[in-house]
């Protein structure tokens, strides 16, 4: 590359950043394509790993269903093993395919008009059990007479039970979780239902707000982290709520729980 | 109650499983990998259902059945199976004729209680 020299005569040192410029436009050029080759290597192996994954998860189920033959208690408790190892691996893989169709831009939505409060109703009775388990208090609070929106109605659910999932997860037994929809009272942004699920779980520092829906980052990344996953679940989140010109974010207190925010425009931006 | 299933599915470890979980069943159970093989064994064969993968080595395993319906020999039911479940691919599947849309993995007794359902209506 050539070197710019302060003192050079001038039409040498503007021949000189142009070259730099070119060279710099064909390095950007270069990466771009490299990520490009990667994402879709990632959608690939993604995609393929799912269909062993398949055939295992298939095989066990038969067993446990009795279907080749009735099974111990022992080895029932075996293959249950296998199946949910396996289940919670195929969920990992389905999102990092999620990711990597997002990243490539191969992600789409399919709008139909309903109601925030269904798909409310229908992540809390998902969600459960799994409130059950750790023992938290679950609240649903929905605005009476809330407009329907025109979304990406599995995107949504999908964004809700994320943000629900990680507030059950990093929330000691006993604690709150919460969820509520409004009208957003932002008044520069077009109208939107705006959904916050909380929390009084352990809480993210402000130094990290950003970084949570980052992919691929989590906040305790050691080998020692007690919450495991992908690490892509936020940034998914981030990605379907673009996807709609939606906003999202998070209010947090280190120790003291978190409040994550997201919007979704009553209707599809022109 | 025992039929006759074509399972189209280009992933030997899945349709080994398929195979064993059918038979096990008491049902009669053919095997293609392609689009081409799979329009050839429908059309000597007659399958009561038709299991067909979505997503075919380079191929789109709907164009299985768009072939069969042109000339008559789509069979009794037929019914998607796909790794991805989205809107789009949903109504890719039922508007090219297929009964319904399964997610892999598709459990056991899920889909031998199904096959009963279907072959019942």
């Amino acid at each position: 590359m050539t070197r710019v020299y302060p003192d050079a005569p001038a039409d040498a040192r503007v021949e000189a950043l142009e070259e730099q410029n070119v060279h710099l436009a064909r390095v950007i050029a270069e990466l771009r394509n490299q990520d490009a080759l990667k994402t879709q290597f990632l959608a690939n192996i993604s995609h393929d790993l799912r269909t062993p994954l398949t055939a295992v998860i298939t095989h066990a189920e038969i067993m446990r269903d009795g279907i080749l033959g009735e099974l111990t208690d022992r080895q029932a408790e075996s293959i249950t093993g296998i199946i949910s190892g396996g289940r919670q691996l195929l969920d990992m893989v389905s999102e990092i395919l999620t990711y990597a169709r997002g990243a490539a831009n191969q992600l789409t939505l399919a709008r139909t008009e309903f109601t925030v409060e269904s798909v409310v109703e229908q992540v809390a009775v998902m969600s459960h059990s799994l409130v059950g388990r750790k023992e938290h208090a679950l609240s649903v609070d929905v605005e009476p007479e809330l407009p329907s929106v025109y979304a990406d109605r599995e995107k949504i659910a999908h964004v809700l039970a994320n943000l629900l999932g990680n507030a059950i997860d990093f929330t000691p037994p006993g604690g709150r979780v919460w969820i509520a929809a409004r009208l957003s009272r932002d008044a520069r942004a077009p109208a939107a239902v705006e959904i916050e699920v909380g929390d009084t779980g352990i809480g993210i520092a402000p130094e990290h707000y950003d970084l949570v829906f980052r992919e691929f980052a989590q906040v305790d990344a050691s080998a020692s982290r007690q919450h495991h996953g992908t690490g892509l679940g936020l940034a998914i989140a981030r990605k379907f709520v673009e996807l709609h010109h939606g906003q999202i974010w998070v209010e947090s207190k280190l120790g003291e729980g978190s409040r994550f925010f997201f919007t979704v425009p009553l209707r599809a931006a022109p | 109650m025992a039929s006759h299933v074509l399972v189209v599915e280009d992933s030997a470890l899945l349709t080994n499983a398929l195979r064993l979980l059918l038979e096990v069943t008491g049902h009669r159970v053919s095997v293609a990998a392609t689009v081409r093989d799979a329009v050839s064994t429908a059309r000597t064969t007659h399958p009561d259902v038709m299991l067909l993968d979505v997503t075919l080595q380079q191929e789109d395993g709907l164009d299985v059945l768009r072939e069969l319906e042109r000339t008559g020999d789509a069979p009794r039911v037929s019914v998607a199976l796909t790794g991805h479940d989205s809107p789009e691919v949903h109504q890719r599947c039922l508007a090219a004729g297929c009964r319904d849309v399964l997610v892999k993995p598709v459990s056991g007794a899920e889909l031998t209680a199904r096959i009963d359902a279907w072959l019942q209506e």
